[in-house]
């Protein structure tokens, strides 16, 4: 029980004092995902919308694959990742391995499926009336695809808050691209991996109680997306 | 001749392999409210949105003479159970002019939009959202969307199915005041009162057998 | 289109705190987790940057996995402890410079009631013992220096213990490998460091053997081979070489303590 309570007391102290290993960490996480989403965000949003949106051969399957690839192990992903990116494979000469770039190819590996999947899932869940009353109105069919998009504003915010959330949590891809250096590419949860194996744990539950913190604001939110959305 | 405004010819249209409608002859006056009836699948709405110019017929001939070339500038269709989009009842109302770039005195134009659709006060309702709104409210919002845009063709797919007794009475008005101004309608219903009420001449649509 | 242009501009924000770029002095540095568990790299850092200007950074993983990033040019240099495969490594051409810096030794561990009665044997005696009572043997299993030093020492007695039912494979580092031992009851071997940093009151393990010439556990650095690997900053590895083998550096090494005691020993050039 020692271990407990002292462990809560050392990590209030270190949040409190803005301990530098802990804010390194929470800064390389957040870079690191805001980066990954962004990238994947732009790429995702307009591949997942146009797969959601228009009629086209192999649709499907392209659908399927994407949905596949939403249950990729993210150690996989890491280990891919990590062929493609060491000195020795084909994009070596970028010298990505364990840098905070070669952690973001990773991750934004990680959030393009949700993006895309859950973007084309979003147009397709939208009511099949919207287009026709876009067309009633008058609307060209780029104004009513671009009218589509802004209904279903709400629901793209709410897939960019998701794959945030799944980013942020994971710690295979962060694990083996990032290395785990110190000041460097070491995030939260990869910290958090390696003081309890330190037998350390103040820091460990310090960098988790931000983790908690992160995903109660992402599911608050959630929350006020889908209310937002619902109207 | 007669100022016609629509005419068709054998108009035939299906969905998968199944015939959704079936019409040797049809024409339609300016200024002329028709009625179309028939069963529940013999095309009353398919036949709305060829008119409508959001599809186009599998054969047959549809010949519109309005005044432009672009007929979708003349013609608009209310749909049965509309939608409106998630944005404010002022934005729903003014969406159709927007799109046409028109936004000069966008709200003069909405209120009287409003007006013609039988709300009393229009700005208090500008900023509400969908979700705020009644059934019988949402069905004249949507209607208030189409007159915003001043159409010489209004079409109209069951209008009152799903409108509480007062809104029925209000959309009655604004349609019968929509025809004294000359614009030609056209209205799929079931409900005879409102047929009666409009002297439409009724067309009833029956699916090829 | 508020939302989707707020979160992208909380992305694009994050743009602007561009990625850190890679210092011109930088040195990468594959090492094992034992250098790293015990806080000596956090210890010596500071002294080191201060002295010859660079900056080191080191993924810390079992010594195997380290040979493997530096064969793959994905390091500059190494700090490791397994002689005899450090010696192939140098041989098989992908690493040079092999410079023994430090040493702490290895002693095996057990529950405080040592079921197998191993407390005071020798190693080869201890390991017999264990094997012969099939009691709980917890090995490291990944590869590392530590899991090198302990398959040598099975194999020096000719004991294959690979299969037997008592002998569990962690695959992990050496802290989380002593938290299986004691929550098995078993027994296991372990550098000194690690096993200070784990040794507290609630602990119901400890040492059983210690001492022994066969449990010296000896560290050294290495410059992966550049003609192996053009990018290697060679310039940058010989001053780190240099670094670690000098008079202050190898009495820095000896100040390091914890919980009072010295856990690692220099000697470079003996």
């Amino acid at each position: 029980m020692g271990y407990f309570a002292d462990g809560f007391s050392q990590a209030a102290d270190l949040l409190l004092h803005m301990d530098d290993a802990t804010m390194s960490a929470i800064e390389a996480t957040l870079v690191s995902t805001s980066w990954a989403l962004a990238i994947a965000a732009l790429l995702g949003l307009p591949l997942g919308f146009v797969l959601g949106y228009t009629n086209f051969p192999g649709k499907r399957a392209l659908r399927l694959i994407s949905d596949t690839l939403l249950a990729f192990p993210t150690v996989l992903i890491g280990l891919l990742v990590y062929v493609l990116i060491t000195a020795r494979g084909p994009l070596g000469s970028f010298g990505l391995l364990f840098t905070l770039p070669g952690m973001v190819i990773g991750q934004t590996i990680l959030a393009l499926p949700i993006i895309v999947s859950w973007t084309a899932q979003a147009v397709e869940n939208l009511d099949a009336r919207c287009r026709q009353t876009l067309l009633t109105l008058g609307a060209s069919r780029t104004q009513t695809a671009l009218l589509t998009l802004c209904e279903i504003r709400y629901d793209l915010g709410m897939v960019c808050v998701q794959a945030f959330g799944r980013v942020v949590t994971e710690v295979g891809v962060a694990m083996m691209l990032g290395g785990n250096i110190r000041y460097s590419t070491r995030t939260m949860t990869t910290a958090i991996s390696l003081e309890t194996s330190k037998g350390e744990f103040a820091q460990g539950i310090a960098l988790g109680l931000v983790l908690l913190l992160i995903a109660f604001v992402v599911n608050a939110l959630l929350t006020w997306l889908k209310r937002k959305g619902g109207k | 001749m007669m100022d016609r405004i629509f005419e068709a010819r054998n108009l035939s249209r299906s969905y998968g392999g199944v015939c959704a409608l079936w019409l040797p002859e049809f024409q339609v006056e300016r200024g002329e409210c028709v009625a179309l009836t028939g069963r529940n699948g013999s095309g009353k709405s398919t036949l709305l949105r060829l008119l409508a110019f959001l599809e186009q017929p599998d054969a047959g001939t549809l010949h519109y003479y309005g005044s432009t070339t672009d007929p979708r500038r003349d013609i608009t269709l209310l749909l049965q159970d509309p939608y409106l989009l998630k944005c404010s009842v002022f934005k729903n109302v003014t969406l159709g002019l927007r799109l046409r770039g028109e936004t000069d005195h966008l709200e003069e134009r909405y209120r009287a939009a409003m007006q013609d659709a039988g709300f009393e006060d229009p700005m208090a309702l500008a900023d509400r959202t969908q979700a705020m709104l009644s059934g019988g409210e949402r069905q004249r919002v949507a209607l208030a969307s189409r007159l915003a845009l001043s159409p010489r063709v209004l079409l109209l797919d069951e209008p009152t199915a799903h409108v509480d007794a007062a809104s029925e009475e209000i959309i009655y008005a604004s349609v019968r005041a929509c025809l004294n101004r000359g614009v030609t309608i056209l209205c799929a219903t079931h409900d005879r009162t409102l047929f009666d009420f409009l002297d439409a001449r009724e067309v009833v649509l029956r699916p090829r057998s | 289109m508020n939302i989707v242009s707020k979160t992208l501009l909380g992305a694009t924000c994050a743009l602007a705190l561009a990625l850190p770029c890679q210092a011109a002095d930088t040195l990468m540095m594959a090492t094992t987790t034992s250098t790293q568990d015990s806080g000596l790299l956090e210890f010596l850092e500071p002294t080191f940057r201060q002295e010859t200007g660079i900056e080191l950074k080191w993924v810390a993983v079992g010594t195997g996995k380290a040979l493997e990033i530096a064969k793959n040019c994905d390091a500059d240099v190494l700090l490791v402890h397994a002689p005899a495969v450090e010696k192939k490594f140098v041989a098989d051409g992908y690493g040079i410079d092999r410079r023994q810096i430090m040493y702490n030794d290895f002693v095996i561990v057990g529950p405080k009631k040592d079921p197998a009665k191993v407390k005071g044997k020798s190693t080869s005696a201890a390991l017999k013992t264990i094997y012969d009572a099939k009691a709980v043997f917890v090995s490291r299993g990944d590869k590392s220096g530590t899991h090198n030093a302990e398959k040598k020492l099975w194999a020096a007695n000719n004991l294959s213990p690979d299969k037997e039912a008592f002998y569990v494979s962690a695959g992990q580092g050496m802290m989380a490998t002593l938290a299986i031992a004691a929550e098995k009851g078993g027994y296991t071997l372990t550098d000194r460091a690690t096993w200070i940093k784990f040794d507290n009151k609630n602990n119901p393990l400890t040492i059983v053997v210690e001492g022994d010439k066969a449990l010296f556990n000896q560290y050294s650095v290495m410059t992966t081979n550049p003609a192996q690997c053009p990018k290697v900053k060679k310039d940058l590895a010989k001053k780190f070489e240099d670094w670690w083998v000098k008079p202050s550096t190898q009495k820095r090494i000896s100040e390091y303590t914890l919980e009072g005691k010295q856990l690692f020993f220099p000697n470079a050039g003996k």
